[in-house]
């Protein structure tokens, strides 16, 4: 077998989707509109499978920042943190993340994969354990898989199989980590986050949640899920990332423990990459002022959520999760799932075409993400949408 | 019957339940190429497996185990490794 032979069965993945029309890897924005709308393939669509949770993309405080900082002090820092890349603003930023918390540390970093990364390859080692929730995100695996650690997973927001496993580890217990999400990307459900501190308590661990999809989105403060249920004070680092509710990119960690400064000299990461561009810097650090000044965006973004899952839940959806801005249809068969994912995008609806084995349970799935800036007239359009996509299902299958 | 083959056996029952009904299971049976299992069924196969024998088998380990021989090796040394 030569080199690129591996490549074969890649191609044929490729061309498999791109068989029955339009590819669901294959989208391009001709130009986006507004934080719910964009030109796809010439036609105004709306836009349901971001994670533009808040909707401050075009925030015009967030904008006039980015702009301001933009002419200020350039394009990028063409440097890493550890050499020429830091600038006050990080630091400030990393000031402000910490907090938003009330903890003491922050850091910041590239991209929130970077974060995941940089965080746990510092954190991690030959010799400690990690327990990784069973549908934890790609970017959690890959950071453990990167520190020689020992790697358990168990059952997905199953506290049950996390404690069994944590004594299996005898002695081990006390130098683990136990790796979770606070909202789950794929089917829209919570962690029972107070259940994991209460093993992390029990067995001297630490604990480690990624609020990718929480942050902003939880919490009186819109701190995420530990914030919500009261458990900062149990959570030993929590990661988060500014490419979903604070529109921007990057990636952050912050924690109560004063050995997260040390991560900058350890974390491949953070020190071999490029720090994060003045402007991305400037639309973060208003965004998150937004976050914390306008409640009224999480109240919004909770009112549309609720309103489109009962609407789907009314047609007879069969979902994900409970409500949250995270909705997920099941689908059933793959073929089934990415005809109807067609369907809506030629209706002028942009949802996430999720197959396996992307999804836990090996089944497919249409999702959905709904952001504070929709209104009730673009839900009722979706929830239009997927009825007509129902109808031409069993129109075709009759 | 052996400790080894009882061991293979207990997992040959929980593997049926990840595999395709006219699937043929034997010891030599290869998860990925015979089964044509995604990875994350494995996972889950694994996790069934530790529950069974009280057990936790390092992800990292996967990457040299095949086979439901294979993994009976495994099983049998955790097994054997663990406290009184």
């Amino acid at each position: 077998m030569k080199l690129l032979d591996k490549f074969t069965a890649t191609t044929a993945i490729r061309d498999a989707l791109q068989r029955d029309g339009v590819s669901p890897t294959a989208i391009v924005i001709d130009q986006i509109l507004s934080p719910t709308e964009a030109l796809i393939n010439g036609r105004r669509t709306l836009l349901v499978g971001t994670n533009n949770y808040l909707g401050l993309t075009f925030d015009p405080d967030c904008i006039e920042a980015g702009r301001t900082a933009l002419t200020r002090s350039g394009t990028g820092t063409t440097g890493s943190r550890m050499a020429n890349g830091t600038y006050l603003e990080h630091c400030l930023l990393e000031q402000e993340l910490a907090a938003f918390f009330g903890y003491p540390h922050g850091m910041v970093f590239s991209t929130g994969y970077a974060a995941n990364l940089g965080c746990l390859a510092a954190l991690l080692g030959p010799g400690d354990a990690v327990l990784l929730d069973g549908d934890a995100h790609a970017s959690l695996y890959d950071g453990c898989r990167m520190t020689g650690a020992e790697i358990y997973r168990f059952k997905h927001n199953d506290a049950d199989s996390l404690r069994k496993r944590m004594r299996r580890l005898g002695a081990q217990a006390n130098r683990t980590l136990i790796v979770v999400e606070g909202l789950y990307s794929v089917l829209g459900d919570i962690a029972p986050l107070a259940d994991f501190a209460s093993v992390r308590d029990e067995f001297g661990a630490c604990l480690f949640v990624d609020e990718a999809h929480s942050f902003g989105v939880f919490g009186n403060k819109g701190g995420g899920l530990a914030e919500q249920l009261g458990l900062l004070d149990r959570v030993d680092f929590i990661v988060g990332t500014f490419s979903k509710s604070l529109g921007s990119i990057g990636g952050f960690c912050v924690s109560r423990h004063d050995e997260l400064p040390l991560f900058r000299y350890a974390s491949r990461p953070y020190i071999f990459t490029a720090s994060p561009c003045p402007s991305v810097i400037a639309t973060t650090r208003a965004a998150l002022r937004q976050i914390g000044a306008r409640p009224q965006l999480r109240t919004q973004l909770w009112r549309n959520a609720q309103r489109l899952h009962e609407g789907l839940t009314a047609q007879g959806f069969t979902l994900g999760a409970a409500a949250s801005p995270v909705i997920a249809v099941r689908m059933g068969e793959r073929d089934a799932a990415l005809h109807f994912w067609q369907r809506l995008l030629a209706a002028g609806v942009y949802t996430n075409l999720m197959l396996p084995p992307a999804t836990p349970d090996g089944g497919s799935l249409v999702r959905c993400s709904v952001t504070a800036a929709h209104t009730d007239a673009q839900i009722d359009t979706v929830l239009q949408a997927f009825r007509a996509a129902a109808a031409q299902s069993v129109t075709a299958t009759s | 019957m052996s400790a080894h083959t009882a061991i293979e056996q207990q997992l040959l029952a929980i593997l049926r339940h990840y595999a395709n009904a006219d699937a043929n299971l034997t010891a030599t049976t290869n998860f990925i190429k015979d089964l044509t299992l995604e990875s994350v069924r494995v996972l889950e196969f694994v996790v069934e497996v530790e529950d069974a024998f009280d057990i936790a088998i390092d992800i990292d380990s996967l990457s040299d185990i095949h086979t439901v021989a294979e993994l009976a090796a495994v099983v049998a040394r955790l097994t054997q490794d663990r406290p009184a």
